[in-house]
């Protein structure tokens, strides 16, 4: 039996973390893998805190206890900060952050501590610079594909991409997640 | 034709109504339950099904319809929120009693946390009051089996059967295979048996001891259920400590136990916890010493088992009275109790470092708030302005963000902004003080439950002001249509309601209808309308702020951009975050002055209007 994956993405109410999640999850299907997750709707959706949850493997429940999570994506700083406890020793945190000062001191102990990986990037100017800046999602799973911790590679992701986006806005979401590529590739030849 | 999909719970809930042969469904949006209907409708569509689906315009209305369709034979279903079944309650007590004919499923969904509701009530506790069975799922895949349960429960024993997800199933996500679907063409019949179906009292008592037999016998077939009420207890063996468990946290439990490789923890679950499976549970408690009961998100089990000396739950301490059964809250109290009873405790780390590390960096808390280009923020701001002194009775929805704009004061139940609205009145006229109000609601809402209120407020001459915040959708549910725009709920066209009419129709004589965008000329009109309700012959005075929600209607909700900036005659005073609290206004840190975040203003222009100092101006297209 495979082991269990645990993944939590967090951010603000219309960041798009519905539709990570959802890419995230059909490339966890593809892969072979049975899928549970679960998702923030309602009030939280007009600009309050977002988490998901995502669950790999042959789990029961829908939700990811603290100290287990492999994998946090965080679209927002504060919000990585406020789910760090999902996270368990020697997992991997990507952000949607400045790196020049993300993460703040005492967080970057307690990752050394616990062994956890941080990849951060602006993901936020990557969506801006080309011209869509509400879609940092997309920017941030490009660049959480290019490190060899990834749980996909960045083929798989883009064929989920391409399979889920609607026909007007794939090529778009495609150019998007792939600017995301390159700075982690970037960010691993500095 | 096998397909596997990803589907949200509700989408689940949706699959396995139509394969139980729905062939009438419908709902009042409400979350967790609003997909339901959605996702039906999907599926009926692509899967080209017959069957019937509607918004109704409360949840009273919708269970009505489906009992009526139960009632001629045809397999009905009605979904909707927690809260929304108190609305329902009055049709669901006396369907008890009148009994089903074609199957009838009330699927009412809990929002323990609360997350996006009122309250945390329990909805057991509702079917254990109506005298029905509920069913409690752990997760999407059972969710769906379960509606074909209850289908076939609901159908045999003439009885309407509750289910019960809850948030962590409804919106939950889980891959699930399913074949073609097909259409139930079954005809619907009215056999007249006035006996029955306009029972008068002397027939209700017979009616209940009909009702009190089919329970009888359904516990019985409860009790012999094992693909939803099971346990793993080992022959002839004895345990200090057993669990009970229904529902979310028993999916949360099988996680731990199976982590932690604890066999040694018996675990008896309850997917029927109403009637109760007597027998099953007695044969657990006779080989444990204890059981804990962990159950969303009230104590009717814990209740429901007679051995005190045995039971631990809520009633004993060891699990939390309020709050969502987490999986690290369940981790915690099922550490605390293997300690106490002094059994092996988990192995592992605890989070408390993390938790510690993240309180001392004081984050911001985010609260919600209305969107950028919301009409509603310039409706409460133009209200707030022009009736300081009010007092606002508000209602559910998204305006109840307002509350950030001090211009929400009271939020009870769906309509209570106008019953609040004559109820305060009356206790202030009654000491002779003239104390203004201003209540407000959304379309839906009043819609929902609004005249009913409103007609009581006319008749018994109470006098207020009355904002129908009419953005022409159900906008925090999920845009479902009103009855305004005579669409459907499946896109087919209906009849268009005017808001104007019926307003008019409940007997009030002062209705101006205009769009919030116009600060200005709102505030004139509530002048005019605060003058009227103080006039002698005057009344309660309606204002119909209407602007189509820009979510639903996207580019067409602002027909005329304007490009906004902030001049150098802003004097920092923080009137426009604090009044406004518009999320493209901010604080820039880095130049030390307010500012506008190009991405996500939407170019309304209403924040022009607002600077005490003019400083927000348009930008002159270049």
């Amino acid at each position: 039996m495979r082991p269990t994956v645990n993944i939590v993405l967090c951010g603000l109410g219309g960041q798009g973390i519905l539709f990570m999640t959802k890419v995230l999850a059909q490339a966890g299907l593809d892969r072979g893998f049975n899928v549970m997750g679960a998702e923030t709707h309602g009030m939280a959706q007009r600009g309050g805190s977002v988490v998901s949850h995502l669950r790999f493997g042959d789990v029961a429940g829908s939700l990811v206890r603290t100290h287990s999570a492999q994998f946090l994506v965080a679209l927002e700083e504060n919000e990585a900060y406020r789910n760090l406890p999902f996270l368990m020793e020697g997992g991997t945190m990507v952000a949607n952050a400045d790196s020049g000062r993300f993460p703040v001191d005492n967080v970057r102990v307690y990752l050394g501590k616990k062994q956890i990986t941080c990849h951060s990037v602006s993901a936020e100017a990557i969506a801006q610079e080309l011209g869509a800046p509400l879609s940092s999602n997309l920017a941030l799973l490009g660049f959480f594909s290019g490190f060899d911790d990834a749980l996909f590679s960045h083929s798989e992701l883009r064929a989920t991409i391409t399979k889920i986006s609607p026909e007007r806005v794939r090529e778009k979401n495609l150019r998007i997640f792939d600017a995301g590529l390159e700075k982690a590739i970037k960010e691993k030849g500095a | 034709m096998k397909k596997e999909e990803i589907l949200l719970g509700n989408g689940a809930i949706a699959l396995g109504l139509l394969e139980a042969g729905c062939q009438v469904l419908t709902s009042y949006p409400g979350t967790p339950s609003s997909e339901i209907l959605p996702e039906v409708i999907r599926l009926v569509k692509s899967e080209k099904l017959n069957t019937y689906t509607e918004w109704s315009t409360n949840e009273k209305v919708a269970l009505d319809n489906a009992f009526a369709a139960s009632v001629t034979g045809k397999r009905a279903a009605c979904c909707m929120k927690q809260v929304g079944l108190n609305v329902a309650a009055d049709s669901l007590m006396s369907a008890a009693y009148l009994g089903t004919v074609g199957g009838l499923v009330i699927i009412s969904c809990d929002d323990p946390g609360p997350h996006s509701s009122q309250t945390e009530q329990d909805t057991r506790f509702m079917a254990r009051l109506a005298k029905v069975p509920v069913l409690d799922p752990s997760n999407p895949e059972e969710a769906r089996k379960m509606v074909g349960l209850a289908m076939d429960i609901s159908e045999e024993f003439r009885i309407p059967v509750i289910l019960r997800p809850a948030i962590r199933v409804c919106h939950a996500r889980q891959n699930i295979a399913f074949d073609t679907l097909s259409s139930n063409f079954k005809k619907g019949i009215f056999e007249k048996d006035p006996m029955r179906w306009a029972a008068t009292p002397r027939f209700r008592l017979i009616l209940h001891g009909e009702l009190n037999k089919k329970l009888k016998e359904i516990g019985k077939r409860f009790d012999t259920l094992t693909q939803y009420n099971f346990h793993n207890l080992e022959a002839g063996r004895k345990y200090p400590l057993g669990i009970i468990a229904g529902g979310v946290p028993y999916a949360v439990i099988r996680d731990i136990l199976e982590e932690q490789k604890r066999n040694d923890l018996p675990v008896l679950k309850i997917g029927t916890p109403y009637p109760f499976p007597e027998g099953l549970t007695s044969e657990f408690m006779a080989v444990c010493d204890k059981a804990l009961v962990i159950e969303e998100t009230d104590t009717l089990m814990e209740y429901l088992l007679r051995d005190r000396n045995k039971v631990l739950g809520r009633l004993s301490g060891h699990v939390p009275l309020e709050g969502e059964l987490v999986p690290q809250v369940i981790y915690r109290l099922l550490d605390r109790t293997l300690t106490e009873l002094k059994l092996q405790p988990f192995e592992g780390e605890d989070d408390s470092e993390a938790m510690e590390l993240v309180n001392s960096l004081q984050l911001p808390v985010r609260r919600p708030t209305l969107c950028p280009g919301c009409p509603h923020r310039a409706a409460f701001f133009a209200i707030r302005k022009s009736r300081p002194k009010a007092i606002f009775t508000s209602d559910i929805g998204c305006y109840t963000l307002g509350m950030n704009l001090g211009v929400v004061d009271t939020c009870l139940d769906m309509g209570a902004s106008i019953t609040m609205a004559s109820g305060f009145y009356h206790a202030f006229e009654q000491d002779g003080v003239d104390q203004p109000i201003v209540a407000t609601i959304g379309d839906s809402t009043f819609f929902h439950s609004g005249t009913s209120g409103l007609l009581n407020a006319v008749y018994n001459d109470s006098r207020f002001i009355l904002v129908i915040l009419d953005n022409l959708t159900t906008a925090m549910t999920g845009m479902q249509p009103t009855p305004s725009l005579g669409i459907k709920a499946n896109g087919s066209e209906g009849k268009a309601i005017s808001l104007e009419r019926l307003v008019a129709g409940c007997g009030v004589d002062f209705i101006e209808v205009l769009d919030p965008y116009d600060i200005k000329k709102m505030m004139e009109v509530l002048k005019n309308a605060a003058e009227y309700i103080n006039e002698p012959q005057g009344g309660i005075a309606v204002v119909i702020a209407r602007h189509p929600c820009l979510i639903a209607y996207k580019a067409e909700a602002i027909p005329e951009k304007k490009k906004v900036t902030i001049t150098e005659e802003c004097a920092e005073c923080n009137f426009c975050m604090d009044r406004f609290e518009c999320p493209a206004i901010y604080h820039d840190q880095e130049l030390g002055r307010t500012s506008i975040n190009k991405q996500v203003c939407t170019n309304c222009g209403v924040c022009i209007q607002i600077c005490p100092k003019k400083a927000i101006v348009e930008v002159a297209e270049a």
